[in-house]
């Protein structure tokens, strides 16, 4: 027996395989849940892709889960399950489909944009689960809005080479203009554990995503609607160039690379966002001062060559010096008007508001976060605020502990906002960026980025504010509805009294009942005209309401 | 029914619709109605010197529906003024305790939340009371004006003819007996008295002692007592002895600072119902005894009892009677040169004496020696 070491490489796919944690594929509970997620993320990434294709088409995502028979020996004591995520989104083109789905760091994402998909794994990492627990691998059927036929794969990874296989081809004419893709695979699973976290995963998806209809069938076959509940659509997000503040070496020597611009600040110009005419000559003005060689007209690949020790310094002095900030219009936030609408379908509250922070960035990506608040109604109440987490528009079940919006809402004394726990109280944080600083390749929490964290607490701390408001407000109301009610219970024996008094003594005859029926009202008219309630609400109606008086005739 | 009877339930009736009618007109206007009471409250009491009573100053209070604190209260007050005044028009009359029951109902109303509750008009007969009184100094009727009847207490002996309702009663053949005084005093009429003065005494069986010994016949008086603390027939009858007749009243009470606040309800009327004594005080009263100087002596008076009756009769006093004697000493009415000694003497011996001790030393030493030679001898206190 030697005890030398062995060495040798290993292939990012094998390396998934192994480390199925890594990818949230940990155990067969977190496996159907994440498996799930990737495909219906992937496909929310796909309706989101098209701009024009929404305005005609309703989004909709359907999510079947199958229990199915579990085959091969040694398996008859585990369950298996079928997954299947149909979309009608932009559609894979049948080229790119092996490697889409069945090679891992491939993705159409990599790019600066706001999407849900950035790592290139999350598909493949679910296709490898598949593998290595049914031994099956996936089957995908779709199309694009300009191709004529609809074009099905089943596909497998070779974990060796990283590299696709093909088992089976297919495709047909469409015969209606179908667009969208259908993915299934077979994994192994352990579903009554999973359910509850799969049904809130699918409830908060749908609580982002308003504007998608999804429909979810379980094993057993039950259907959850989640139906689109606005069809006002923020409008997609935008590739972005980068902004030279979130550059680093790497990045600097593929753009210098690849660029088709002729000189150097043209480059700049071209290749980065916020840099203008101007920025541009004062940036290379103040680079001459280290780097004296760099002139305006120096080609890129000249810069690349020549200067490849220096590339540091440049990519220093780019992230120190004063540029616009990034811009935000490459982001799609919900919007202020969407988050109150969601809330108030899913948790009709008695109270809900939102507020978008301005957008902001932090080591050069451009962020928005938008919160929403909801209070009462049918919340129930909890000894902590329930807090809804997402992440360009993908809701985060994990590791809330870890967040750090959950931290900001733990350090605020809510008494301040006049929130008594166990109370009914939900909070909601989106953050949206071309880069969410999450903890991990999970996508479950998001790291304590000081940027971020500022505005969180900002947007949480003003939306306190307006609860409080708010609650006062209410408890002014409930003021005088006491007030109303202490005054308005004695109204009947008052009238009945002065009726009377009003009886002359010669001609008396004690009054019969009913007849201060005129009295009453006009002590209900004087009442409700000087107790004035702050809203809508009359209170004229609150005081029939009390003695039981009709408005129309007996009381 | 008799004229005086009518005459008094048509004022009455009309001073509370005068009181209460312009509400339906301000609530008809949309005005927020309101109540003004005269308070009755010790800082809103005076004393009147001249007069020689205690009379209600001028402040008043407001008592608004629309304040959610004092509605209850505003619906009791004027669902009290409609019992009373039809009480008066069905030609009742209700005692305090009648009112009570009367006004006592359950109104019904839904709460904020939807619920069914209940709620009594009053409770207690204590806040039917409080209403009644505010009714009192409202209307500036007392409540024997308004036919209210309340307990009775009072009696009275002497050689007097009265009429009560259509009977005439003859007030000096009621054997062993005596006239109760009626609640509405206001209605007897007095027909012929033949009687020097009024004697008041504090205790009934005092009251009883003298009857039997015939005092009243012997001294030409009328014999009267309010059994402890009187009651307002009682002082409304003595006030009208004194006005009409022109009979000099004399009290007797223990000789202790509650004898002596007995004495100032007769005579000026009490703190807290000043309202009252307009019609209820008989400010010429005069407090006969049985006084400090009567037990100890003073600068050229000897003392009705010995040394050795002293000690045996006298109880020592309380630290709140000394504490009600300093409040005492400070009042208006008690600011003469006799009451003061008397005050200080009390302070100094710190000793109580009830007339039982005269009694004590013979019932004929209190009717025929001490009663009537501090009358003659003019040995009372203003
Ligand atoms: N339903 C779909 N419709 C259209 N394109 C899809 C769909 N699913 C996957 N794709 C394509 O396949 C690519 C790879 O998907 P995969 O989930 O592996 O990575 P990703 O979404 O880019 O990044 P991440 O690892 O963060 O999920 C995507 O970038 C997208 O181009
Ligand atoms: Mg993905």
């Amino acid at each position: 027996m030697s005890n030398a070491e062995s060495y040798r490489g290993m292939n990012v796919s094998e390396f998934f395989a192994k480390h199925k944690e890594v990818a949230g594929f940990a155990n067969p509970t977190r496996a159907i849940y994440q498996t799930i997620r990737e495909l219906v993320e992937n496909s929310l990434d796909a309706i989101d892709g098209s701009e024009e294709g929404r305005k005609t088409i309703k989004p909709h995502i359907k999510v079947v889960v199958e229990k199915v028979e579990a085959s091969g020996r040694g398996n008859e004591e585990k369950t298996w399950c079928k997954v299947t995520v149909e979309d009608n989104g932009i559609g894979v083109p049948y080229t790119v489909m092996p490697n889409a789905f069945a090679k891992v760091l491939f993705s159409s994402k990599y790019v600066l944009k706001q999407a849900r998909g950035m790592y290139g794994i999350g598909v493949k990492a679910a296709v490898l689960y598949a593998q290595s627990t049914t031994d099956s691998g996936i089957d995908v059927v779709s199309s694009t809005a300009l191709l004529e036929d609809v074009y099905s794969r089943k596909l497998r990874i070779d974990t060796l080479n990283n590299e696709p296989i093909i088992n089976a081809y297919g495709s047909w004419k469409k015969p209606t203009a179908w667009r969208g893709t259908r993915v299934s695979l077979v994994i192994e699973c352990d579903w009554a554990r999973a359910r509850s976290k799969v049904l809130e995963y699918m409830a908060r998806t749908a609580l982002i995503a308003p504007y998608v209809q999804i429909t979810f069938q379980t094993p057993e076959k039950e259907l959850y609607i989640f139906p689109q509940k606005t069809s006002t659509i923020p409008p997609p997000p935008k590739e972005a160039n980068p902004h030279p503040h979130g550059i680093d070496v790497e990045t600097l020597k593929q753009m210098l690379a690849a660029t088709k611009a002729k000189t150097f600040r043209e480059f700049l110009e071209r290749d980065f966002q916020s840099v203008g005419k101007k920025s541009s000559l004062y940036f290379i003005r103040e680079l001459k001062k280290k780097v004296k060689e760099i002139k305006e007209d120096t080609p890129p690949a000249e810069v690349y060559q020549k200067f490849n020790g220096l590339l540091s310094t440049i990519v220093d002095m780019m992230k120190t010096f004063k540029f616009k900030p990034p811009q935000s219009n490459y982001l799609s936030p919900l919007g202020e008007e969407l988050i109150v609408t969601s809330l108030k379908s899913m948790y009709k509250p008695e109270w809900a508001a939102a507020i978008r922070r301005p957008p902001r960035s932090y080591q050069g990506h451009p962020f928005i976060v938008e919160l929403g608040m909801a209070y009462g109604g049918e919340i129930q109440p909890s000894e902590e605020p329930l807090l809804l987490r997402f992440a360009n528009k993908i809701p985060l079940l994990y590791e809330v502990g870890e967040d750090v919006s959950y931290k900001i809402m733990k350090e605020i004394d809510w008494r301040q906002y006049k929130v008594e726990f166990p109370a009914p109280l939900v909070i909601l944080v989106h953050v949206v960026s071309t880069k969410i600083p999450y903890k991990g390749v999970g996508k479950e929490s998001i790291s304590e980025v000081p940027e971020v964290e500022q505005e969180i607490r900002n947007g949480m701390l003003e939306l306190g504010r307006r609860l409080r408001e708010y609650i006062s407000s209410k408890e002014r109301e409930e003021e005088v509805k006491t007030k109303i009610l202490a005054v308005s219970k004695y109204l009947p024996e008052i009238a009945r009294s002065l009726v009377v008094l009003s009886k002359e003594p010669h001609s008396w005859k004690p009054p019969k009942p009913g007849e201060e029926k005129e009295v009453l009202l006009g002590l209900i008219k004087l009442v409700s005209s000087h107790v004035k309630l702050p809203e809508k609400e009359s209170s004229e109606e609150v005081i029939r309401k009390i003695l039981g008086v009709k408005k129309s005739g007996q009381g | 029914m008799d004229r005086a009877d009518a005459e008094a339930r048509r004022r009455a009736a009309l001073a509370i619709r005068q009181k209460l009618l312009p509400l339906l007109k301000e609530i008809e206007k949309g005005n927020p109605p309101k109540l003004v009471i005269p308070k009755r409250t010790f800082s809103n009491t005076n004393f009147d010197k001249e007069k020689g009573f205690l009379v209600m100053g001028e402040e008043t209070l407001e008592r608004h529906l629309l304040d959610a604190g004092e509605a209850r209260r505003f619906m009791q007050t004027i669902l009290m003024a409609s019992i009373i005044y039809q009480a008066l028009v069905e030609n009742e009359y209700p005692t305090i305790r009648d009112l009570y029951y009367r006004g006592k109902h359950t109104i019904t109303y839904m709460d904020l939340a939807g619920k069914v509750k209940e709620e009594n008009t009053w409770d207690e007969q204590d806040e039917s009371d409080a209403v009644l009184r505010d009714i009192e100094v409202m209307t500036d009727l007392l409540r024997e004006e308004m036919l209210i009847l309340s307990k009775e207490k009072g009696k009275m002996v002497g050689d007097m003819r009265i009429r009560s309702g259509p009977d005439v009663i003859d007030l000096s053949k009621l054997g062993h007996g005596a006239y109760a005084i009626e609640s509405t005093p206001d209605l007897i009429e007095f027909l012929d008295v033949n009687a020097e003065f009024v004697l008041v005494v504090e205790k009934d069986a005092v009251f009883q002692q003298l009857h039997r010994i015939g005092f009243w016949k012997q001294y030409k008086c009328l014999l009267m007592t309010g059994a402890g603390q009187p009651d307002r027939a009682t002082r409304r009858l003595v006030r009208r002895l004194n006005e009409e007749l022109g009979l000099p009243v004399y009290v007797i009470t223990d000789s202790d600072p509650y004898g002596w606040n007995i004495f100032s309800v007769f005579k000026v009327g009490s703190i807290t119902l000043s309202y009252e004594s307009e019609r209820l005080a008989t400010p010429k009263a005069r407090f006969l005894g049985v006084s400090m100087t009567d037990i100890f002596g003073d600068k050229g008076k000897k003392p009705y009892l010995t040394a050795e009756e002293r000690k045996n009769f006298i109880i020592k006093a309380k630290d709140a009677d000394v504490k009600r004697a300093k409040d005492l000493q400070q009042y208006p009415w008690f600011q003469t040169k006799k009451w003061q000694r008397e005050i200080e003497l009390f302070l100094e011996k710190k000793a109580k004496l009830e007339i039982e001790a005269l009694v004590g030393k013979g019932l004929k030493f209190l009717a025929h020696k001490y009663i009537p030679e501090k009358i003659q001898g003019g040995d009372w206190i203003e």
